[in-house]
């Protein structure tokens, strides 16, 4: 059985009614490779993320929780050892095993187990964001029962207190303050929330409406690159 | 585990419902109630400065050393602030004994970049010479008993245990190019943020609770932490998973937080008073 | 996360397979798998394919360290080979399997021992720096003989990387970025590829590449190092199996064919994304 590959990107362009939630053009490929059983690459500007998703299966005893299903998340930089994180690549794990068991339908299965591999293929900006989108594709490709999807956008607020949504390496560097959200597709609510630097109450609040809105555009992408894949194949 | 066997569906129906009734918590405490917070310092002699919190029966002491060494390549003006948050087996009996696991890792992380964000200390001011020697201040923070909301324990510890260090004055020799380290001049630490932190439990974005205890931490369905320094501004929102939240709810959690920075930074004061007059 | 065991009507179906000559992807006894070589947007990033279903990715970086102390005036050459949960559910993180140190040291037997790259061009300030050229290899699906991959990304990454220019006056030392000066290439000598060799029934069949069921079925291993001008840079035998002389020999045969073959590929593959990296500059 030969692996359906599919690579689609696409580009989406600034709105003159919302200027602030200017997104780079991204890319998804869904079940590249053929061991895992769900897998996804997501190429956001200059970051590139590959995830696979193994599970559910049987849980070693020494890991078995009674109660739910074991998560696992490694992540694997490009460069250097895995045992040493960088602090983003760090941040990404703790945020992915917290949040993916929040989107599944996890707590009725007992004693299995479900493991997320990140290899991070670029070290870009915004690897949290993207690596939340390649989770949540290799996710949904593994077929596994889900709550509702999840999409990761980074916000940078500059000195001059102006908003930018996906910002670049050099914007994100000159920039007062970073955060990134996850927001789910059902009631486009926040699900995970990083920040770095310090920022007043109501730009926090730009944000979030700023990467709610945001969201729309990185869900309806999901949508069309699946339903373009299966359009393929039926 | 004693941890364990109560912990299924049951009980979380049960607790919310009387939650939700009686806008009460187990305990006593209303929704938005923090447990009583006492605060210690320099309560560990030979560390160079040093606190202890107690939030409820949850109590995390935080010790401080300094050394001297030489300045990142990258950033020869800066010195180093190496904060670890240690959960050990004493402290509860859901943590084993060995490497440190997922949860005393995620805390450290969050504890270094609140330290980053909110620039409690400016690193360049614990630099004494540019590219030579700098301190680095390892802040070690251990909990002695854990029930619940150590985050928030861990910030207001270490921001006294800062607050508390002295450090001797370094000269370097021009001649010899040694570092020396006159005892008898000793300054404390410049303070320019004091950051307090807020945690909150989440039930279903119905039932929002303030400083959960560790049985309402098993039971919640999120986590969110909210860091505020005292000139209103944010530096940390915190929120690893969990049940979503709107941007409504979370302005709720933001107010919460910013009052109750003002009743951690009078603690803190009030503390610092009455050690001085010691 | 345990790996689904081979059964025994797998293993026999398998190997009656391997003695009427056929393989379960439709190839010959001595048809290697399409091989594709992609690039990165960066420098020195490869990805190689072995088939729709292997792959293994190889990234090269350098910093300035200070040279080994009997060697001043040699750079460094760092090869760390990754197997990670994502290429099969039965590695292990964190673990040293006996599998990742046989695979790590023949990737450094290949490439280091060969000294197929100038390291003495990698210095900078005799005894106090040189570049430290660190290969991470990554093994992001498995479906059998990585070594040959790995191998192939490696080297094509090394072709492909470029450094950093320096300029050296005095005591300093400035590195220049890419958009101040041209980064340069590293130099090679030459190019070894490893090429592995399965062995069936005490050696009785062979078959070239493997995948990997065939590999669950095997007996033993040969791997055979070799660049283009029919030097052999290092073989291994592994699994406990005895061969012949002619065995190896005839292996060598068909390595030095391969090796050809693949170093055309990786040649052409480099100049494509040459051309292409032109064009884009020039747009």
């Amino acid at each position: 059985e030969t692996p359906h590959c599919l690579v689609h990107t696409m580009e989406v362009e600034e709105s003159s009614t919302h200027p602030t939630t200017a997104l780079r053009e991204f890319g998804c490929e869904q079940n590249l490779l053929s061991r895992p059983d769900g897998s996804a690459s997501f190429v956001q500007g200059d970051t590139s993320v590959l995830a696979g998703v193994y599970g559910p299966a049987e849980v070693k005893v020494s890991k078995e929780i009674y109660d739910r299903a074991t998560m696992e998340v490694l992540i694997q930089p490009k460069v250097g050892l895995p045992a040493i994180l960088s602090l983003s690549a760090g941040h990404t794990r703790f945020s992915l095993f917290y949040l993916c068991p929040v989107s599944l339908l996890l707590s009725r299965r007992y004693k299995a187990s479900l493991c997320v591999s990140v290899c991070l293929c670029v070290q870009g900006p915004q690897l949290l964001a993207c690596s939340l989108n390649a989770a949540c594709m290799a996710l949904m490709d593994a077929g596994l029962p889900m709550r509702c999807l999840f999409c990761g956008v980074t916000c940078a607020i500059d000195p001059e207190g102006h908003i930018h949504t996906d910002p670049t390496a050099a914007q994100e560097r000159e920039s007062r303050a970073v955060m990134t959200f996850a927001i789910d597709s059902a009631e486009r609510r926040v699900m995970m929330s990083s920040t770095k630097g310090s920022f007043s109450v109501s730009e926090l609040q730009q944000c979030i409406a700023v990467s709610q809105r945001a969201s729309g555009k990185i869900f309806q992408f999901y949508r069309d690159s699946v339903s373009r894949r299966y359009s393929k194949m039926l | 585990m004693a941890a364990g066997y109560n912990h299924s569906v049951e009980p979380l129906l049960k607790y919310r419902i009387r939650v939700k009734k009686e806008n009460c918590r187990p305990d006593g405490r209303e929704l938005g109630e923090f447990r009583t917070t006492t605060l210690n310092i320099g309560s560990v002699s030979t560390a160079d400065g040093s606190a202890l919190v107690k939030i409820g029966n949850t109590t995390i002491i935080c010790g401080i050393k300094a050394e001297l060494t030489a300045p990142p390549v990258d950033a020869p003006n800066k010195g180093y602030i190496v904060p670890n948050v240690d959960l050990p087996p004493l402290c509860s009996s859901r943590f084993r004994p060995g490497p440190p696991g997922e949860q005393a890792q995620a805390a450290s992380q969050f504890i270094a970049d609140v330290i980053e964000s909110s620039q409690v200390i400016r690193r360049e001011d614990i630099c004494i010479e540019k590219g030579k020697l700098c301190w680095v201040l390892y802040c070690d923070i251990m909990c002695l008993d854990y029930d619940g909301n150590i985050l928030d324990a861990c910030i207001i510890a270490l921001i006294a245990a800062l607050k508390n260090v002295q450090l001797p004055e370094v000269n370097i020799n021009t001649e010899t190019e040694l570092a020396e380290v006159n005892m008898k001049q000793k300054k404390h630490l410049n303070i320019t943020k004091h950051p307090v932190g807020s945690s909150f439990a989440v039930f279903d974005d119905t039932i929002i609770i303030v400083d959960p205890t560790a049985e309402e931490e098993e039971l919640s369905t999120g986590m969110i932490t909210v860091v505020t320094d005292e000139n209103e501004k944010l530096c940390a929102v915190h929120k690893p998973g969990g049940t979503a939240l709107s941007g409504e709810k979370l302005q709720d959690c933001i107010s919460r937080a910013i009052t109750r920075n003002r009743e951690v930074s009078k603690l803190i004061n009030e503390v610092m008073q009455s050690a001085k007059l010691k | 996360m345990r790996e689904t065991p081979l059964s025994n009507c797998e293993r026999q179906f398998l190997l009656t397979a391997i003695k009427e000559k056929k393989r379960l992807d439709g190839r010959q006894t001595y048809d290697y798998r399409n091989i594709k070589i992609t690039f990165g947007t960066q420098y020195g990033c490869c990805i190689v394919d072995l088939g729709k279903t292997s792959r293994v990715l190889a990234q090269v970086s350098c910093e300035l360290v200070a040279p080994k102390e009997n060697r001043p005036t040699e750079g460094i050459l760092f090869f760390n080979l990754e197997l990670s949960q994502m290429a099969s559910p039965a590695f292990e993180p964190s673990r040293q399997s006996e599998l990742l140190v046989k695979l790590n040291r023949q990737l450094e037997r290949c490439l280091r021992n060969s000294k197929c790259i100038d390291t003495e061009s990698l210095c900078v300030v005799s005894g106090a720096k040189v570049w430290q050229v660190r290969v991470d290899v990554h093994v992001l699906n498995h479906d059998g003989n990585i070594m040959d991959a790995s191998s192939i990304a490696a080297i094509t990454a090394l072709c492909h990387f470029r450094r950093p220019d320096v300029c050296v006056q005095g005591e300093e030392v400035t590195v220049f970025t890419p958009e101040e000066r041209d980064p340069v290439p590293l130099s090679i000598y030459h190019m070894p590829i490893c090429v592995s060799f399965s062995f069936f029934e005490q050696g009785t069949y062979l078959l070239v590449d493997p995948c990997e069921r065939e590999e669950r079925v095997m007996d033993g291993l040969l791997v055979i190092a070799m660049n283009k001008h029919r030097e052999m840079c290092s073989v291994q035998s592994s699994g406990g199996i005895m061969l012949l002389k002619e065995q190896v020999l005839r292996c060598s045969k068909i390595a030095s064919v391969k090796v050809a073959e693949v170093t055309e590929l990786i040649n052409k593959a480099l100049e494509n994304d040459k051309k292409a990296r032109y064009v884009f500059e020039f747009l």
